[in-house]
């Protein structure tokens, strides 16, 4: 059932594959990136080692690829807080090789999680900080990744409320919509695990045209539940239901919520939690969705991988687990 | 020339391509197939030995490649039978088999990445001799030739990825064509390195389609022509003589310029030969009959100023064929769907 | 488990209704610190386990299928499908026109279906397996073959319910001969009487005495009470007193063993025809009736023959005797001689409820079959049977997903509707729990991810998706946007099902990812051409740029030739080339320059001239090339016969100039690298055009 594709050294910290699954980025703890590639793609079974180098002071601790739109590259977090944005290119008569593009964050302020999401207008990237500020970024020419513009900085709140003392985060979640094309505006979720709770509950951001801002349009917890550490957050594909669905993480559990796609006269979306199930003990590492949105694969702190469906009546519920033993 | 009987041979492998084996038998009918196993990522080439009677194709002799072959041609060189292949990994080998029981008996190669760098290349033989020509989509020519046992190479031309060339095949012992991506060919003499010694670009069409050429071939009787096939079911020749209008045997350009041209097929041409098997009048001026086959699963003869006929409509790609030089009614050819396909014509 | 499902009864299980918990051996030394999960094209997910000293990634299918049938098996099955399926599909849509109505279904539709059920059924397997002899071997009672798998069996079962009208009054025979063709597929789960048979021929040689032996006798009473005629009469001649040298003692009991045979071999079956088989066929139940009851008052007249008293040997008289019993319907006997409850339900359509047509009460037939051989282990083929006699479609679709996997449920979706306004109803009833799909869709998506997770069957996925009203258009967006751009023949064929099916969008995305991809890996015209066919202006414009860069600072007349494939590919003016049209024009200007240098010409000179104005009046041409664009025209601009510019066409080039050093003054300005007098020597030049120009007009 299962098919070994690769071992990995001593330290490997972060894997990541791209977006057809060929090219499989691998960051260490001693701050190396390594680029492994399908001999013959699209069959996975042989990976060799095209790309090995030191990029990082720190432990890599999360690699993120861009959308291939704009090349072979990838952004490296470090446990530092510091991002940087690697590129496979040939320039001129060079062969190829892996380039550094441009990196953000610092010790200061340090950046948590990155994710791209493709826009009408371009390529846009999300970060989050560890003082609790979401910054866009916006790329400024499709074939350069060195240029990267400052589009907005935010908040993760609903009411821009005026004070509330200084943000210490943990850790953060994005997801963009994965919706292509379309006339939709480009929108992503994001929740924080942080000590600030106004900041922690997932939110959805949608991108206002007209006013070229950021709005918050739906908030993804319960009344009671709105302070709670955001572990992970999946925003699943939509091949053509009439909501979107959305896994958001917390000590609570595993929760599934139903997202309409008609705002009301605020401008916001309803929500609706259509489930909260329990499993990995209360700790998610990492939720994932497949290419329908009809099963998530869940795994966290008990070791498990766990996967979820909803059944015929729409209920969700857990449909097989894998539970590594040696 | 209808088709008398087709047979299917499942390979449980990806067939990444086909040849007859040129040998003269009265006994054997011999076959090479490149094939690609997805699950344990192994490629190999093995002859095959063809009973049409009893309907049975089965493998004689097989030769583990290191890397998945992109292109293939046999041929024979001193009255043994010899395959040479290229892979995706960038290398080449020439295989030398023994006719009488058909077993490989000796190869030679170039390792992978001396010619090409990845992807694919293309690879042609000088008929009855061991020089090669490979073209590959890293912008590269080759000249690879075979002494004392090793095999050299000479770099021609490089582009630089300027120009990527997917097909390649020898008019004569020192001019070769090559095609590439735009509905482009290149005449190239290699007497006169540098460049090409002439070149054609298709703008026939005024709309945005235009398309890469995916497979070449030139006639012994008529060196000035280059038979072109590929993207949208488009076949044409070039003749050097009148360098700036191509014939259009079927595809884009057919529809928009002249209504009276049927295209056999829409979708991409994956490989073109001149038809052995029609006994066309070599003095007249049209373009001699070709085979095609495509992607959505035809295989068919076109001839200018005539229907095209269709032999075999697959529900899948027929992604490569070839006619025998000996028995030209009979044609072999891969299909996507893992399976070689014999086809007899009367 | 979900906190919030209490309560709320699933209608059917997705599959199985406890979660399973798979071991995933990961042969690491330490313990798994960590784990990360990525899906991949369909269904396949990808695990990266991550231990104290090392880590391993491993790629898991998540496919029901089980292992019965080999993966290439599979896909050889796969292929073989699209046909009939499509084919299916195109004469539902023709019907559903042609009758304008929503129901496509048309009286005859089921000989449609038939038509796609046999073609289906026969990608299976080839000959069944046929308990008959064939061989004239005497001691080969069964004929073993490899081809019976519970695949086919299942599709068998489900046509002769669901889909064949003809044979709907003959149901009980063709369950007799299903039977007969896989019930060794039962022997992997429990005792079966095939199984019995087999291991029985294999002590044959064994046996001196074959009537002394108690099994001989079950073992007839067995095949018998299942219909296996052929197998009865073969095992009869084994009977000692066939035995040249037994004749003459043993001739009653001769007599009576022929005689059994003999009506075993009239047994008559309601039936259309019988292919070599013993017993009697009638089509027409009247016959069958009258034929039948013939039969059955013929075996009392030989149960009730003075001639059992004469024969001694006991065996031979109890054996035949119940060999009687079965033929006449004793409950005992024929519970006593079957195994399972298939084997007795069988028994009973042949002797106890010989003139059962149709489905009527068979469900409770088999209920008590059931009650009076339980089992603790049940072939998954069982279940299926059950839930096709409880004639409940949701317990039939739930056992073929759980049992047979995704491919069996897409393609038996189309019998199990065939004849069935209900079934009809609840497949393709539009769900919101499912987001709005109904419950055959969410099938044939499920079947599509099995088919989108390996390399050679995702090309037929696009088969299944686009007969999803719903949501299979997303599904193939999403699956053709995540095939890798690598290899051209791939992406060739990703294209081509773009073209196929009007994904204008999704195509022109992916020829973009491949023109970037390959612009950035040094393969340049192949990036160009892919990013003209996506008709992408705006990267085309960044190229345009750094195609400048590269050609201000290489193209000299040596290299020049290299130039000239990528510049012949930008094509003419026609191809949304951006700025790239700029370099074919200067590619032009410096071809006519170039003769300009070798003759002496003013033809050709004119022409060039004509080159340069063009370029200099098109707006798409950079700035920065106009002062080496004049500094190359000095010769022309100098040239001896005559002048060769108008009046007009230095004023031009003049005001050029004059834009080019206001231009200076703006920051981004960059300095051509040029001979420092280029400047003052190109204003001299067109200076002195000027005069002569004025002087001639």
């Amino acid at each position: 059932m299962a098919k070994e594709l690769l071992r990995l050294d001593n330290g490997t910290s972060c894997t990541a594959w791209n977006y057809s699954g060929t090219r499989l980025a691998v960051g260490s703890s001693d701050g190396t990136l390594s680029i492994f590639d399908s001999r013959h793609p699209p069959s996975s079974s042989s990976l060799l080692s095209t790309f090995k180098s030191r990029i990082l002071e720190g432990n890599i601790v999360n690699i993120v690829w861009l959308p291939p739109e704009y090349g072979d590259a990838v952004a490296c977090i470090s446990a530092d807080g510091i991002v940087s944005l690697w590129e496979e290119v040939a320039e001129d008569s060079h062969s190829l090789q892996w380039k550094m593009c441009k990196s953000f964050g610092n010790s200061s302020s340090k950046v948590l999680d990155v994710r791209f999401g493709v826009s009408s207008t371009g390529l846009k990237m999300v970060a989050a900080y560890s003082d609790g500020n979401v910054r866009v970024f916006e790329l400024l020419d499709s074939l350069e990744l060195r240029n990267w513009q400052l589009q907005a900085e935010f908040q993760n709140v609903i009411e821009s409320v005026s004070a509330f003392g200084k943000a210490s985060c943990v850790s953060a979640s994005i997801s963009w919509n994965p919706q292509k094309g379309g006339g939709q505006e480009s929108s992503f979720l994001i929740g924080f695990n942080s000590n600030t709770s106004e900041l922690n509950s997932s939110k959805v951001w949608e991108f206002d045209q007209a006013h070229q801002r950021w709005l918050p349009v739906a908030e993804l917890a319960l009344p009671e539940d709105k302070g709670d550490e955001v572990h992970a957050v999946a925003w699943a594909p939509n091949i053509g239901r009439p909501y979107e669905i959305i896994a958001v993480a917390t000590r609570k559990g595993l929760a599934i919520w139903n997202l309409g796609l008609n705002p009301d006269q605020n401008g916001r979306l309803s929500v609706e939690r259509v489930a909260l199930l329990s499993g990995h003990e209360g700790l998610v590492w990492q939720m994932e969705w497949d290419m329908s949105g009809m099963t998530l694969a869940t795994t966290g702190h008990d070791g498990m991988v766990r996967l979820w469906q909803a059944n015929l009546n729409g209920v969700w519920h857990q449909q097989a687990a894998f539970e590594p033993t040696s | 020339m209808a088709v008398r009987g087709i047979q299917r041979f499942p390979q449980n492998q990806y067939v990444d391509a086909v040849r007859w084996l040129p040998i003269e038998s009265a006994l054997e009918r011999l076959a090479v197939v490149a094939l690609f196993d997805l699950d344990s990522d192994a490629s190999s080439i093995q002859i095959h030995s063809l009973n049409l009677n009893q309907s049975s194709l089965e493998p004689y002799s097989s030769w583990a490649s290191p890397s998945r072959i992109s292109s293939l041609k046999a041929s024979h060189f001193l009255n043994k039978p010899l395959i040479v292949a290229s892979t995706s990994g960038g290398s080449l080998h020439l295989l030398f088999s023994d006719s009488s029981d058909a077993s490989f008996q000796s190869q030679v190669s170039l390792p992978e990445g001396s010619l090409h760098s990845v992807p694919a290349s293309s690879v042609d033989l000088l008929d009855g001799g061991v020089q090669c020509v490979t073209a590959g989509e890293d912008g590269k020519l080759n000249l690879v030739a075979i002494s004392d046992s090793n095999l050299n190479y000479r770099r021609l031309f490089d582009s630089a990825g300027l120009v990527s060339y997917t097909a390649v095949r020898w008019a004569s012992p020192s001019e070769f064509a090559t095609a590439g991506y735009g509905f482009t060919l290149h005449w190239w003499d290699h007497r006169k390195p540098g460049g090409p010694v002439s070149h054609f670009k298709a703008n026939w069409d005024k709309k945005f389609t235009s398309g890469i050429v995916h497979s070449i071939d030139i006639h012994p009787s008529r060196k000035h022509t280059c038979l072109a096939g590929g993207s949208l079911g488009t076949v044409f020749a070039w003749d050097l003589r009148w360098q700036q209008q191509p014939i259009i045997l079927s595809g884009a350009g057919a529809g928009s310029g002249n209504n009276a041209i049927q295209s056999i097929s829409e979708s991409e041409v994956w490989e073109v030969q001149y038809d052995r098997c029609i006994k066309s009048n070599t003095s007249s001026t049209r373009i001699l009959p070709s085979m095609i086959c495509s992607e959505d699963g035809i295989l068919g003869v076109i001839e200018q100023g005539e229907e095209p006929i269709e032999l075999l409509a697959e529900p899948c790609a027929i992604n490569s064929f070839d006619i025998d030089q000996h028995n030209p009614t009979d044609v072999i050819c891969s299909l996507e769907w893992e399976a070689v396909a014999i086809l007899t014509r009367q | 488990m979900p906190s919030d499902t209490g309560g709320n009864g699933s209608l059917v299980p997705f599959s199985g209704d406890s979660t399973a918990v798979y071991p995933l051996h990961h042969g690491l030394a330490s313990p798994i610190r960590r784990i990360s999960i990525s899906f991949s094209c369909g269904n396949s997910l990808r695990l990266s386990l991550f231990a104290a000293a090392s880590a391993k990634i491993v790629e898991v299918k998540l496919s029901g299928e089980d292992n019965e049938i080999s993966d290439a098996h599979r896909r050889r099955i796969a292929y073989g499908s699209v046909a009939p399926f499509a084919m299916l599909q195109s004469r539902r849509s023709s019907l559903s026109a042609l009758l304008k109505t929503p129901s496509p279904y048309h009286s005859d539709w089921w000989e449609h279906v038939l038509q796609y059920s046999k073609e289906i059924g026969s990608l299976l397997g080839g000959p069944k397996l046929t308990p008959s002899p064939i061989i004239e071997n005497p001691s080969a009672i069964v004929k073993g073959g490899e081809e019976a798998t519970s695949l086919k069996a299942a599709w068998e079962l489900i046509e002769m319910f669901y889909v064949d009208k003809q044979s709907q009054a003959w149901l009980p025979e063709r369950l007799v001969d299903w039977l007969a063709d896989y019930d060794s597929l039962f022997t992997s789960t429990h005792e079966t009487i095939h199984g019995k048979l087999v291991d029985f021929e294999k002590e044959l040689v064994n046996i001196q005495v074959i009537e002394d032996d108690p099994r001989y006798w079950d073992l007839l009473s067995s095949a018998l009470s299942v219909g296996w005629l052929d197998i009865v009469a073969k095992m009869l001649r084994l009977h000692g007193s066939y035995q040249l040298d037994q004749l003459s003692h043993r001739e009653i009991e001769n007599g009576l063993v022929e005689a059994v045979a003999l009506l075993i071999s009239q047994m008559p079956h309601l039936r259309p025809e019988s292919v070599g088989k013993l017993g009697e066929c009638y089509k027409s139940k009247p016959d069958f009736i009258k034929a039948w009851e013939k039969w059955r008052s013929q075996i009392t007249k030989l149960d009730c023959s003075p001639y059992w008293i004469q024969c001694d040997n006991q065996q031979t008289r109890e054996g035949l005797r119940n060999l009687l019993q079965i033929m006449l319907g004793n409950s005992e006997s024929l519970c006593m001689a079957t195994c399972y409850w298939i084997e007795l339900y069988i028994s009973h359509f042949l002797y106890i409820r010989p003139f059962t047509m149709g489905i009527e009460s068979m469900y409770n037939l088999a209920q008590k079959c059931i009650q009076l051989k339980p089992r603790s282990s049940t072939h998954r083929l069982s279940g299926l049977m059950i839930g096709i006699l409880e004639e409940n479609t949701e317990v039939v679709l739930a056992e073929c997903s759980r049992e047979f996997g995704p491919w069996l449920v897409a393609h038996a979706i189309e019998l199990l509707t065939a004849g069935s306004e209900q079934a009809e109803m609840l497949l393709h009833e539009e769900r919101y729990s499912l987001g709005g799909i109904s419950i055959a869709e969410l099938h044939r998506l499920v079947y599509a991810q099995i088919l989108s997770s390996h390399a050679l069957t995702w090309q037929i996925a696009p088969i299944y998706l686009t007969s999803c009203m719903k949501q299979g258009m997303g599904l193939l967006e999403n699956l053709l946007y995540r095939q890798s751009v690598q290899h051209n023949d791939v992406l060739l064929k990703n294209i081509e099902i773009c073209r196929l099916y009007e994904l204008d969008h999704i195509s022109s995305n992916i020829m973009k990812i491949a023109g970037v991809y390959h612009w950035k890996h040094g393969r340049k015209g192949a990036g160009v051409f892919w990013l003209q066919q996506a008709q992408d202006a705006s990267c085309l414009d960044r190229i345009a740029q750094q195609l400048f860069d590269s050609v201000g600072k290489s193209i000299s007349d040596e290299n020049f030739k290299q130039w000239e494939g990528m510049i012949e590919l930008l094509g003419s003016e026609s191809k949304p080339a951006g700025g790239l049209e700029f370099l074919h024009k200067y590619r032009d200007f410096k071809k006519s320059l170039q003769k300009v240098s070798v003759g002496k010409s003013t033809d050709a000179a004119r022409q060039a001239v004509g080159s340069l104005i063009l370029l200099m009046k098109n707006p798409s041409t950079p700035q920065r090339f106009w002062l080496p664009l004049l500094y190359d025209s000095l010769k022309l601009l100098n040239w001896q016969d005559c002048p060769l510019l108008s009046v007009s066409e230095t004023n031009l080039l003049l005001n050029k100039l004059q834009e080019l050093s206001l231009a200076k003054l703006r920051p981004q300005y960059t300095e051509p690298s040029l001979p420092s007098d280029a400047l003052s020597s190109i204003r001299l030049a067109l200076a002195i055009n000027l005069g002569r120009a004025i002087l001639d007009e």
